[in-house]
């Protein structure tokens, strides 16, 4: 094997790097120029975000990470401490409020009997002791089957209808059957009504007037936790967001304004998600919702109580679909957590490829 | 602090020409060592972690280097040969004087740059295997296995074939 004499090699590298004149006044220019710098040093955020390389990603990554724990911690908070109410797997977690008059918000009250089934499902604050900067979030839901005389059908139905006009509702939708041995009317109907959430205990007293009431069912549930907790979230990630933009004046490098830009996608997005969750609450806080179920003598209309095959059907049913449900709320935090750790390990790759091309 | 700025000042034209030769052009070169320098001054802090200052502001000079042959020169539209190592060489009035030194150019740019820059700091900066080490990150036993394959390779280059020696008679100094 042959090698090159490394004196041959050192001299031909000393006349070669020599062969021009290097100006001691660039070097002058250099040391003027950073003098220049430190006697106006930037501040705190610009200068961080200024630095090259590793110093930059750290920063950015912290920044992620705070980013992600003002969203998460809120989110991991409520997802732990809110109290739920699933109506179809009889899971009432809510423990039971009261309003002014002592009576319990939280309640579900069912009568059995035949003919008329009137569904009440009722939104919105309730109790007039609670000031309203603090105002409570309930959503309440009922059912009422009332049974009337033959051929009176639609005029129950009239009668509903002018008790949620008068209370500023309104019908949301109606369905009547006309049975075969009714004569050209109806034997029976459901008809939804949407009121504010005021005037649902009061429409649910006159639904029962309508006739003779063969079950009621009420309930309610308390969603000022999720209410506040989205709100909070909300506050938390326009803050971020602020911060963010403000890094975004001072960034300089192409790579520095993509991360920051990458990260205000990510918190205008997460913001406007909150953001259509709260718009949701609040239409349901402002309006009750109350189905009637009506019946003329010898038409069954599907009662709430059920027992043998067809409650452990009701019950399959409902469990399966309360196991959805759970599957679909865990899957928010869930992504949102595989979202931050690939955020995390993409700003972890760069740094480190980083760090791997300082070495040669 | 102003040690550190003496010593930039007085180690400004080696710091050009060992960028020079690693990267080729002159005009890169000034360009790079005025940006290592402004990335030494602000990052003046690490130094007080390093033992010596001359190996650490060689490897800001590297990694500033290695950063425009990776991301900056490959990228740029317009190019000025003017200035390049083997055109300088070409150009020189006393060419005859640069034939050895040209002959050397043309294979120092053939070579891998991370050989390269391990022949650059070792015999022109005269920088010693660990020193070498610290300037590019490395540990020193892979400092000496490139600058044994760097040595090789030059041999084996067309241009050099002359300026060789048996490499069982000499051992790679360090």
């Amino acid at each position: 094997m042959t090698m090159i004499d490394e004196e041959v090699l050192a001299s031909a590298l000393r006349e070669t790097a020599d062969s021009f004149d290097v100006s001691s006044e660039a070097a002058q220019r250099i040391l003027d120029q950073m003098r220049a710098d430190e006697a106006a040093p930037v501040a705190g955020v610009t200068r961080i975000v200024r630095q090259p390389g590793r110093a930059r990603h750290v920063f950015m990554g912290a920044a992620a990470l705070v980013v992600a724990l003002s969203v998460g911690v809120p989110l991991a908070v409520h997802e732990s401490t809110t109290p739920r109410t699933i109506v179809h797997g009889a899971i009432a977690k809510l423990p039971p409020r009261t309003t002014s008059a002592g009576t319990p918000l939280s309640e579900q009250k069912t009568t059995t009997g035949t003919g008329f089934i009137v569904k009440v499902k009722g939104t919105g604050t309730q109790g007039s002791s609670v000031s309203p900067a603090t105002s409570e979030k309930i959503e309440s839901t009922g059912t009422i089957g009332v049974r009337v005389a033959s051929g009176h059908v639609q005029s129950a139905f009239n009668k509903l209808t002018s008790f949620v006009t008068r209370d500023d509702g309104f019908v949301d939708s109606s369905q009547a059957v006309m049975g075969s041995q009714t004569h050209g009317s109806f034997s029976s109907g459901t008809i939804v009504l949407e009121v504010p959430q005021a005037s649902f205990k009061l429409l649910v007293a006159q639904a029962q007037e309508v006739g003779h009431t063969t079950s009621v069912t009420t309930n309610s549930n308390d969603v000022t936790s999720q209410y506040v907790n989205l709100q909070a979230r909300i506050e938390a990630s326009k803050v971020s967001l602020n911060q963010y933009l403000k890094i975004m004046t001072q960034a300089t490098s192409i790579s520095g304004i993509l991360a920051v830009q990458n990260q205000i996608n990510q918190i205008q997005s997460q913001i406007e998600q909150d953001q259509g969750q709260l718009n949701v609450l609040n239409h349901e806080t402002t309006y009750a919702e109350l189905t009637v179920n009506v019946a003329t003598p010898g038409h069954h209309i599907a009662s709430t109580s059920r027992s043998g095959l067809n409650k452990a059907w009701h019950d399959s049913v409902s469990g399966f679909v309360s196991g959805f449900e759970w599957l679909i709320r865990l899957a928010g935090p869930v992504i949102f957590v595989l979202l931050v750790l690939g955020a995390l390990y993409m700003l972890g790759t760069l740094a480190w490829r980083n760090i791997r091309r300082r070495r040669i | 602090m102003d040690d550190l700025a003496q010593w930039l000042e007085e180690g400004y034209p080696q710091s050009v020409r060992t960028a020079y030769l690693i990267l080729g052009n002159r005009a890169d070169a000034e360009d790079a060592v005025q940006e290592a320098f402004l990335r030494a001054w602000k990052f003046r802090n690490a130094l007080a972690k390093e033992s010596s200052v001359r190996p650490w502001l060689y490897r800001v000079v590297v990694n500033t280097c290695n950063s425009k042959l990776r991301q900056e020169i490959p990228r740029r539209e317009h190019h000025d040969p003017e200035h390049d190592l083997d055109t300088t060489l070409a150009n020189n009035d006393i060419a005859d004087r640069f034939a050895a030194s040209g002959d050397v150019a043309r294979a120092l740019k053939d070579l891998p740059l991370h050989l390269r820059v391990v022949v650059v700091l070792r015999y022109y900066a005269d920088l010693n295997e660990r020193e070498i080490a610290i300037a590019i990150g490395r540990k020193p036993g892979t400092v000496k296995s490139r600058l044994h394959e760097a040595r090789r390779r030059l041999a084996d280059h067309p241009a050099l074939r002359d300026s060789t020696t048996d490499a069982n008679s000499e051992e790679v100094s360090g």
